[in-house]
Formats: structure tokens, C-alpha cells, sequence
């Protein structure tokens, strides 16, 4: 056994399988989707039930060494030994995607050149079989050089034998023998010779070439079509928000009633006190409050999950290149501007995907106004307690079309300002170049391992910093308790109260109160305990322990103020991890300060806009 | 590559001029102005990707409202591509017996 575990480095084109088979052998669960671009960053992991240690990295897929995008050069860096304190990669593991044998072995030809010791896993086998080929693995091995192990990454097809050849490489690592640097000259030459070598064998060992399915092209003409798949599109995203509000109502309102249950059980067997107003006003009704929107939340992931994993996010990207164009974007931009939609944090960091710097610069900019899940449960609440539930045109749910709307409104402002960031001057444009897999049946696996994800991740936050904040805040709500012969309710004279009222004046010309104003601070932490943070401020308030917030809110808010309200949390707070994955991924203090004031200075803008519009209205 | 080549290769096909459907080869790549200084690497990354001089191409769509970009198959394999990438690619037709 040797003291250093070996180093293995996944090395292939974006989308052929790499994480699959990371996952399969370190027993990790990083996220997996069938387009290109999933990984951005490196990973790494024990590889397990190995005799001997060995540390696997994952890293972003690339066509070649000669990077475009931040997440190649990731790639670049690592495997040759160029990303500072890290050591080089004793053995790659070239993963080619069988039904994509050209351009898969058109890297593996390239780092064959550097000469370093390397095996190759044929990945999708099986899909491959189905479509007809049939590759003389042996004698392809032979003439390449490198040992070649066929598998199926999705149900550990052949990773037994791999992690056999593994383990050999790992008792004995290999040693570097007269590796050559990478050679920069002729490199249009050297393609078209790789190409040529590639070519014969492919002559010489490809038995039966692979033949795409005729239903792909069929469903791509539908899909790709310039108008048809336009309203393909635009059906889908309506139909997954009906479907977050309509399929979601009966789970909802099972939660919410287990939680009004659960309160008025402990306060009916709690004596009055201190400990009786914490567990209810504080604990239950905070987390409760929360807890209710996990449903939604695992209907918006279903859907977002089934879209990434049959391959269609990139037709979509297709589709919307052109008008994207037109706001100094690119179709590049559209996967991390929806991955935004579940999370701000992973959306920013999947711009390392485009190559253009500015282009990059500008969706980091506009990408947290794509409404990510932790602001569904704040409009969800809202909408639930002001707009009425109703069918509208005969078909839709007016409760889903508010949130459409909403989520349309930061689309659209997203696109606005993008608009007047774009840059003025005539620029060289780096070109779009973006591979269209192909279409795959989702898998219930991915889709399950997906929304057990989601479920956690949400629980968690739940049950670490929402609680936490909650607690907190039912504390500040509470003390100091009313002074002897106070006039106002008991929480006026709280800490939380007098912060209220201290930043009321600030937010009066946008309508909020006191209790709106207080759920602000700790929404910045996560954006979802707005909601438990009123849930707590109104309970502890009110002598009544009717958990039914919302029935709460339609009672004391008026119309436009609830309206100025959705408008703030469209545009701001930004948890501060958004912040900080900002800072991270512009490296610029400068950027940085911009993004933060400007989504400040737009959310107060919008709110007071849509409270005064709405008045005017209204009155 | 000298610049009577190209104007002479500029007059040829080139892949953002045909319709969809069209089953086209690769001639030659040309220069693109637009692209600047990257042109080059715009050229080598094509290649790579398999758009050599005599791969086969299918042209699969257009894009939003059948402007921009447009899908092509090369080597089994679909990429969306711009008209200003389409246009440094010089293509014939393949004349097929179906």
C-alpha cells in the first residue's frame, strides 16, 4: 500500500458521462444532466472499494486543450499540473462517449500526444449497442495504446471492471516516461491529422456506425421548430407554474393543518408562560409557516429536473439565442439563467460555461432576478392570501398565473437590464458553438436522487437557519416584555418592535409596516424566513394562536401593499450568499458593490412604484 | 492561406446559404472577418469539433423565427452554430440516390 493515494483525473468531451462515473465510484451524488456543461468546477473523491487508495477527480468536459471557456481551462489546469498547489494527475481516465466516438477520441488522440499513462472507459455502451454499433474494443485498444474498459456510468454497467484496472494502477502507480509538452504550432494542420488517424480507426475497428433514432430528428423538427417550438416552450413553462399551485393546494394544506394541529395540541397541554409562547409563536409557527411550501418547491425541481435530463434545455438555448443576442447574451447564457430559477448561487456559477468575458459578466449581473425556489414560498404565501381562488379564460388558475407573472416580471427586467449593460461598441463576438445531445427517457433514478436533494437541502435550511433565525426573532419579538401601564401591544415595546418602527420611515413611502420591515433583515439570510419571521412578529402580536398566516396578512395588509411587497422580493434582498458567490466568481470588490446596491436600489424602486401605481388604483 | 484563395472560395456555398434539410459536405473553412483576432480559434475549434474539408453535414433548422443560429449535424453529432460561424464554412451538395 502506498503512502499517497494515487491520482486519477475523469478527462472527456462535456456530456459523455463523467459524472456518472465519478458518482459511481466514489459513491458521491453530484448532479448529473444530459447537456453540456454540468461540471464547472473540479471534484474530487475517494474512489471505494478499492484495495488501495486512490483520489478520483471530476472535472469539466472539454473538446480539446485548446480552451475557450473558463470551465475548460479548469479542466486544462488540472491535467497538466498547472493549477497552483495541486499535484499532477498520476492517470487520466479519457471517458468517450460511445455514440459520439469521433469527437471523443479526438481528445483521447490529443492527450495520447502528451504521452502520459492513461486508460479509456467507453461510456453509454448500452445506448450505443441500441443504436447499431458495434466497436472491436480489443483491437481499438491495441491501436491506440491504452487499456479500454466498456461501461454504462447510469446503472453501473462495467464499473466493477474499471474499478478493477483501477486498483491495478493504484498498487502500482505508473511512471511517467518521456512525456512531451503540448505543442502549440500547426495546430490546423495537426487537427486534420488526428482526423485522418482518427478516420482509419474508425475504418478499421467500428464495425456498424451509429445510426440516430428517426423519433430524435422528428422531435427535434417539432422542438427546433422557429414558431412551433416557441409555443412548445412557452406551453411548458405555463404548465409547470399551474402545475405548482393546482397539484400542489391538497399536500399544502395537509401541512398547514398538521401544523395548526400540532400548535393548539401544545398550547392546550402547556400552561401559560414563557415555555408555551416559545414552542408555539416561536417554533411552530415560525418553521411551521416555512415547512408548508415543500411541496411547491419539489413540483418546481420535478419539472426542472425532467427537462434537464432529457436533453431539451438545449433546444431551448437554441431558440433563445437570437433575442438574446439582441440584450448582449448568447444561448449560453440561457441553462445559467435557468438553473437560477432553483438557486442563484449554482446559476452564477455555471456562467464559467461562457466564453465571452462581458457576455459572462452581464448574466452574473441579472442572474439573481430569475426567481430562485427560496422566493416561492414569500410569493406563495402573498398570492395564496390575496389572490382569489378562481379559474380565469376557462383554464387557468389565477393564483398560477400571478405567480407566472411574477416570475415573468424578472425575466423581463432581467432582459431590460442586460439591455443597457450591453456593450455599445462593436465587439468581436466569440461564436455560440453549443452541442445539442441527444434525447433521453428521464431517468426515475436521476429524478429521484434530484428531488431527495432538493427535499434535504430544504429540510436542512429549515432546520438549521430558518429555526435559528426563527428562535432569534421570536426572542426579539418578546423582550423586553411591556412596562407597567403600557398603552400599545407588548411587542411595540420589544426589540423587534422598536427596530420596526426605528426603519418604518424609511420603507413608508412603499406602504410597508413595521412587521414588513422586520421580516426584511432576516430574509437576507435566507430569503424564506420573511415568511417565518412574520409568521412569528403576528403571532407573538396577537393573543389569538390561529396559525393560518395568511388569513393574518389579508386582514391587516391592504391590496397595494401586498402588491409592493411581491415587487420588493422580485428585485431584492439577495441572500448573502449571492453576494458572496459574486465576489467569488468576479473576483472584483468593485462588481461586487454594483450588483448589491443596484438590486437594492431597483427593489425599492419597484416596490414604491407598484405601491403607488396600486394606490392611485385602488382609490 | 492566400487571399486569392479565399475570394475564390467566398464564391462558393457556404453553409449559413442553405436550406433546411440540405445534405451539404465541407469544402474549406475561410476567413471571417467579424471574428478578429479569434478567427483563428473560431477555425481550429470548428475543426475540432469535425467540420473538416470533406465531412458530411446536415443542416437540421434555424433558430428563433428561422433567423439565427441554425442546427447541424456532423458526424451523428448536432451543434447549434451562428450564421457568422455557418458563413466560414464552404460547403457542396452531396448528391444522394433516395
Amino acid at each position: 500500500m502506498s503512502a499517497i493515494p494515487i491520482r486519477l483525473a475523469l478527462v472527456g468531451n462535456p456530456n459523455c458521462g463523467k459524472t456518472s462515473l465519478f458518482n459511481r465510484l466514489t459513491g458521491a451524488r453530484a448532479k448529473v444532466a444530459n447537456y453540456p456543461g454540468v461540471t464547472v468546477e473540479r471534484r474530487s473523491g475517494m474512489v471505494t472499494e478499492l484495495d488501495n487508495p486512490a483520489e478520483l477527480l471530476d472535472l469539466p468536459g472539454t473538446y480539446s486543450l485548446f480552451v475557450t471557456s473558463p470551465d475548460e481551462q479548469v479542466a486544462r489546469d488540472v491535467i497538466l499540473g498547472a493549477q497552483q498547489g495541486e499535484r499532477r494527475p498520476d492517470l487520466l481516465v479519457a471517458v468517450v462517449d460511445a455514440c459520439n466516438l469521433r469527437l471523443g477520441l479526438r481528445l483521447v488522440m490529443e492527450l495520447r500526444s502528451l504521452n502520459r499513462p492513461m486508460v479509456l472507459a467507453l461510456n453509454q455502451m448500452d445506448e450505443a449497442r441500441r443504436r447499431g454499433v458495434s466497436i472491436n474494443t480489443a483491437a481499438l485498444s491495441q491501436a491506440i495504446g491504452i487499456p479500454i474498459i466498456e461501461t454504462v456510468a447510469v446503472n453501473s454497467h462495467g464499473v466493477s471492471e474499471l474499478r478493477k484496472v483501477l486498483d491495478g494502477y493504484a498498487q502500482q502507480p505508473p511512471l511517467p516516461s518521456g512525456e512531451q509538452a503540448l505543442a502549440l504550432s500547426d495546430r490546423q494542420e495537426s487537427v486534420e491529422a488526428l482526423y485522418d488517424q482518427i478516420e482509419s480507426l474508425m475504418r478499421q475497428h467500428v464495425i456498424q456506425p451509429a445510426e440516430l433514432p428517426r423519433w430524435q430528428d422528428r422531435l427535434d423538427s417539432l422542438v427546433m421548430h422557429p414558431v412551433l417550438g416557441l409555443v412548445v416552450l412557452f406551453a411548458t413553462l405555463l404548465v409547470i407554474f399551474q402545475a405548482v399551485f393546482a397539484w400542489a393546494t391538497p399536500l399544502v394544506d395537509l401541512i398547514d393543518g398538521a401544523f395548526i394541529a400540532l400548535g393548539e395540541g401544545v398550547a392546550g397541554v402547556l400552561p401559560d408562560g414563557i415555555l408555551k409562547d416559545f414552542l408555539v409563536d416561536g417554533l411552530i409557527a415560525g418553521v411551521g409557516g416555512v415547512l408548508v411550501f415543500l411541496p411547491q418547491i419539489l413540483i418546481l425541481f420535478f419539472f426542472i429536473l425532467v427537462l434537464e435530463d432529457t436533453g431539451y434545455l438545449t433546444r431551448a438555448a437554441f431558440l433563445l439565442d437570437r433575442p438574446m443576442r439582441g440584450l448582449g447574451l448568447s444561448g449560453r447564457s440561457f441553462i445559467p439563467m435557468l438553473s437560477s430559477f432553483a438557486c442563484a448561487v449554482p446559476g452564477i456559477m455555471a456562467t464559467r460555461t461562457i466564453a465571452d468575458p462581458r457576455e459572462r459578466f452581464i448574466t452574473i449581473m441579472v442572474a439573481p432576478l430569475m426567481t430562485c425556489s427560496a422566493r416561492l414560498p414569500v410569493y406563495a404565501l402573498i398570492i395564496a392570501a390575496f389572490i382569489p381562488q378562481q379559474t380565469v379564460w376557462g383554464i387557468f388558475n389565477l393564483q398560477g398565473l400571478t405567480l407566472f407573472v411574477l416570475y415573468f416580471a424578472g425575466v423581463a427586467s432581467a432582459a431590460l437590464i442586460a439591455w443597457i449593460m450591453r456593450r455599445r461598441t462593436a465587439r468581436e463576438e466569440f461564436p455560440l458553438l453549443l452541442e445539442l445531445p441527444s434525447y433521453r427517457w428521464p431517468m426515475a433514478y436521476h429524478l429521484l436522487m434530484g428531488l431527495r436533494e432538493r427535499a434535504w437541502i430544504f429540510l436542512r435550511r429549515v432546520g438549521t437557519i430558518i429555526l435559528a433565525l426563527s428562535i432569534v426573532l421570536w426572542f426579539l419579538a418578546t423582550f423586553p416584555g411591556a412596562p407597567e401601564g403600557a398603552t400599545q401591544p407588548a411587542i411595540d415595546y420589544s426589540f423587534a418592535g422598536q427596530l420596526g418602527h426605528f426603519m418604518q420611515p424609511l420603507f413608508a413611502p412603499l406602504g410597508f409596516n413595521w412587521q414588513m420591515c422586520i421580516a426584511l433583515i432576516p430574509a437576507m439570510g435566507a430569503r424564506e424566513v420573511a415568511v417565518s419571521a412574520l409568521a412569528t412578529v403576528y403571532a407573538v402580536g396577537e393573543e389569538s394562536i390561529d396559525a393560518a398566516l395568511g388569513a393574518t396578512l389579508a386582514a391587516s395588509w391592504s391590496l397595494p401593499v401586498a402588491y409592493a411587497y411581491l415587487a420588493w422580493f422580485v428585485y431584492a434582498p439577495q441572500c448573502i450568499s449571492t453576494i458572496a458567490v459574486v465576489k467569488r466568481e468576479t473576483n472584483s470588490a468593485r462588481a461586487t458593490t454594483f450588483f448589491t446596491v443596484y438590486l437594492f436600489a431597483l427593489a425599492y424602486f419597484a416596490a414604491w412604484a407598484t405601491y403607488q401605481i396600486a394606490s392611485a388604483i385602488v382609490n | 492561406m492566400n487571399t486569392a484563395q479565399n475570394n475564390k472560395l467566398s464564391q462558393a456555398l457556404r453553409l449559413d446559404q442553405c436550406a433546411k434539410g440540405a445534405q451539404v459536405r465541407v469544402v474549406n473553412l475561410i476567413e471571417q472577418p467579424l471574428f478578429g483576432a479569434q478567427d483563428e480559434r473560431v477555425s481550429l475549434r470548428l475543426k475540432e469539433l469535425g467540420f473538416l474539408p470533406g465531412a458530411p453535414l446536415k443542416v437540421i433548422g434555424f433558430g428563433f423565427l428561422g433567423a439565427d443560429p441554425l442546427a447541424v449535424q456532423v458526424n451523428g453529432t448536432k451543434f447549434a452554430l451562428r450564421r457568422a460561424e455557418a458563413a466560414k464554412i464552404c460547403v457542396e451538395p452531396i448528391i444522394t440516390d433516395r
